[in-house]
């Protein structure tokens, strides 16, 4: 980190919006990429960037001046994809979220013909239903570990997970996964 | 090697990650069987690509900055605070938990009552004693250099986490019970409630046990958590086989004992402090 970075987060620690804003306007676009990944909706990710430097700023106090704003606003950020998620789950009825057979949850009339699936949108259509019902703490684990690249340590570190937990999170998104894209694996193969 | 590879071991050789990665390869050589397990496991993966992201200007953080400029909350001053029983109540200051009617007026209202609350329970419950009599689960390093007044603190800090731990460890073996004594096949949708509910509170515990060099503690938490985790993630109608199957993890683990005694123990500590 600059000195000029270190001074503007002395100075946010110490209660300076103005140097807040700055991290603000550092740390945006990376905070809404992850978000976007994790929750796969663009409002839903725009309402996680917002929480997630409300929480940044109510918890500023506790940040470690020697780590890493990045890696911390990270880990806060994947933590209000999991709080969205689950409150989204609380809110509607998502008995199919613990389901292994997410392609059976697909309308019959939304079953593609080969035509379609020559599509890649109704291929993404398909991942993103399959990936809708995971479980919130599988997704946010299958995110980190598929998209973002991160070890099971790193996710276990992000997630506040044991590392056992953390790999099996991602055991299970995968299981779920496969079972819901077989359909769609044998006719695109 | 003549066992074949699970769909676990495959996952991790998929992402680069896993022991003997070398021997895992030659198997893949030499087997049809696992060979088919990681085409078709590689296949369904390569199916989730990564999502374009929409695309965010330069100016996106200052739109950001403008959106939560009048929003910013009071900072937080105590790291303990958000660990006692009954914080969930505080998830309200967050849009994410449905709180809507919950305004920051009377959310900020309602933190001030709990802590000046705790505070007197703490002033209650833990009155100074001699210094060579404080509980060590969470030793605070600080403390040499520390004020009388902030040692006072962080003592009555360390004391209500105590009590904190053992109600959590009671919490949980109450749901472990429950779970345990279950008929089954049957639904435990409220039992996977409270359990999720747990597993949170859990995770925040043991980064403090952790933090404050408590391994055996930590490790507790650790197992507890697991296997919350495994019954949050079970079917809520479950089956009399997966019952029985957590049953015998847990008993293998023997974890509503330990659970059990290390309550008993943060109980014992924080009686004799």
């Amino acid at each position: 980190m600059t000195a000029e970075g270190a001074g503007v987060l002395t100075r946010a620690r110490q209660g300076d919006e103005d140097a807040f804003r700055v991290l603000v306007e550092q740390h945006s676009r990376r905070v809404f990429r992850l978000a976007y990944r994790m929750t796969g909706n663009e409002q839903d990710a725009e309402d996680v960037v917002q929480e997630s430097f409300l929480r940044a700023y109510r918890q500023l106090g506790r940040f470690e001046s020697r780590a890493n704003f990045g890696t911390w606003m990270y880990r806060i950020t994947a933590n209000c994809c999991v709080d969205l998620m689950r409150a989204r789950q609380a809110r509607h009825d998502q008995s199919r979220g613990e389901s292994l057979d997410g392609a059976e949850q697909l309308p019959a009339v939304d079953r593609p013909g080969p035509e379609r699936l020559a599509e890649s949108a109704e291929i993404d259509r398909q991942v993103q239903h399959a990936l809708g019902a995971l479980s919130p703490l599988e997704r946010a684990a299958f995110t980190l570990r598929h998209y973002e690249g991160r070890s099971i340590d790193e996710i276990s570190a992000t997630l506040g997970l044991g590392t056992s937990a953390a790999k099996h999170s991602v055991f299970r998104a995968v299981k779920k996964l496969r079972a819901a894209l077989a359909p769609l694996r044998r006719q695109t193969s | 090697m003549s066992r074949h590879y699970t769909d676990e071991d495959l996952t991790l050789y998929f992402y680069g990650e896993g022991r003997r990665r070398a021997d895992v390869e030659s198997h893949l050589e030499s087997c049809a069987q696992c060979a088919a397990l990681y085409r078709e496991l590689a296949d369904t993966l390569a199916l989730v690509a990564s999502p374009d992201v929409p695309e965010r200007g330069d100016q996106y953080g200052l739109e950001v900055w403008q959106k939560i400029r009048r929003q910013l909350p009071e900072r937080e001053a105590c790291t303990w605070f958000d660990r006692f029983p009954g914080s969930k109540w505080f998830d309200g200051f967050d849009r994410f938990n449905g709180f809507a009617g919950f305004n920051r007026a009377i959310g900020l209202a309602a933190a001030a009552a709990v802590l000046v609350v705790a505070a007197f329970m703490a002033g209650q419950r833990f009155r100074p004693g001699p210094s060579n009599a404080v509980s060590a689960v969470i030793p605070v390093s600080s403390t040499d250099h520390a004020t009388p007044a902030s040692q006072a603190d962080a003592s009555a800090s360390k004391r209500i986490l105590l009590t904190s731990v053992a109600d959590h460890l009671d919490r949980s073996e109450r749901v472990l019970t429950d779970i345990i004594n279950t008929a089954g096949p049957g639904d435990i949708s409220q039992e996977q409630s409270w359990a999720e509910d747990l597993l949170t509170t859990s995770r925040l515990y043991r980064q403090d046990a952790v933090a404050a060099g408590e391994p055996s503690v930590a490790a507790v938490l650790d197992e507890l958590e697991r296997n919350l985790l495994e019954i949050v993630h079970s079917p809520s109608r479950i089956s009399s086989d997966d019952l029985e199957q957590i049953r015998r993890r847990l008993d293998a683990a023997a974890l509503l004992f330990k659970v059990r005694v290390l309550g008993d123990e943060l109980r014992r500590r924080n009686k004799t402090s």
